[in-house]
């Protein structure tokens, strides 16, 4: 199933990139998907990152469906 | 009326508190948070001396958490109105970044309100600061509190 990746700010620096489409299998979680970006881009490893789904936080146990959109990000700096 | 806003526009304070104001209310209590150009860096203590600001958002959900913080300050507190607008893209120092307008019968309410609001749209809406130094430029990542955001892997 394709799912759409967004980054932001710290994150898109590190991707090299603000959007990906990726192809991941069924019951992959938020977390595990997080695991393989991490793995082709080490250094948001340095990052503690959070996650969104469908621009809802979600918890790294969240189990993904085709078509989601999935953000990747730093803990938030506004204001 | 309430009303939540991302803009590259700059902010115009008195138009931001005078929307948010009712005739019930007695009080407006708005915070006009600014682009700083002395910042202490946490980890190692030095200042770095900031030339200028960018600010970026992941927009709909922005608008979308700042909507949510809207409705449970109007739970939380005895206030009638709230406008929040947050500015994006490149700000000169001294630059407004945030205005948060919080209209009440009565001040205390207001004050306690708005200091709750700013407190949480740093703790939770999805917009990021990076700062541009002389020599370089770093995107602030915001402090993990007691009380982290959800969403945070393990």
């Amino acid at each position: 199933m394709l799912i759409r990746l967004l980054f932001f700010g710290a994150t898109a620096d590190a991707v090299g990139s603000r959007k990906l489409e990726l192809e991941i299998d069924e019951n992959t979680s938020a977390g595990t998907l997080i695991a393989q970006i991490i793995q082709q881009h080490p250094s948001l490893a340095t990052h503690k990152l959070l996650i969104a789904v469908n621009e809802q936080y979600a918890d790294a146990d969240m189990i993904l469906n085709d078509g989601d959109r999935v953000a990747v990000f730093t803990a938030v700096s506004g204001g | 009326m309430d009303f939540t806003e991302l803009t590259t526009e700059p902010i115009d304070i008195t138009s931001v508190a005078r929307r948010a104001v009712p005739p019930e209310c007695g009080a407006t209590v708005t915070l006009d948070g600014y682009a700083r150009r002395f910042t202490k860096d946490k980890a190692t203590g030095e200042t770095n001396e900031t030339e200028y600001l960018v600010y970026e958002a992941y927009e709909p959900m922005a608008l979308k958490e700042m909507g949510k913080l809207v409705e449970r300050a109007k739970k939380e507190f005895e206030i009638s109105n709230v406008g929040i607008v947050h500015r994006l893209g490149r700000l000169e120092i001294g630059e407004t970044s945030v205005v948060i307008s919080v209209a009440a019968p009565h001040r205390r309410a207001a004050f306690a309100a708005c200091e709750w609001l700013i407190k949480e749209l740093k703790r939770t809406v999805p917009i990021w600061k990076k700062e541009v130094y002389a020599n370089g430029e770093a995107w602030i990542e915001g402090e993990v509190t007691e009380e982290p955001p959800p969403g945070q892997p393990a």
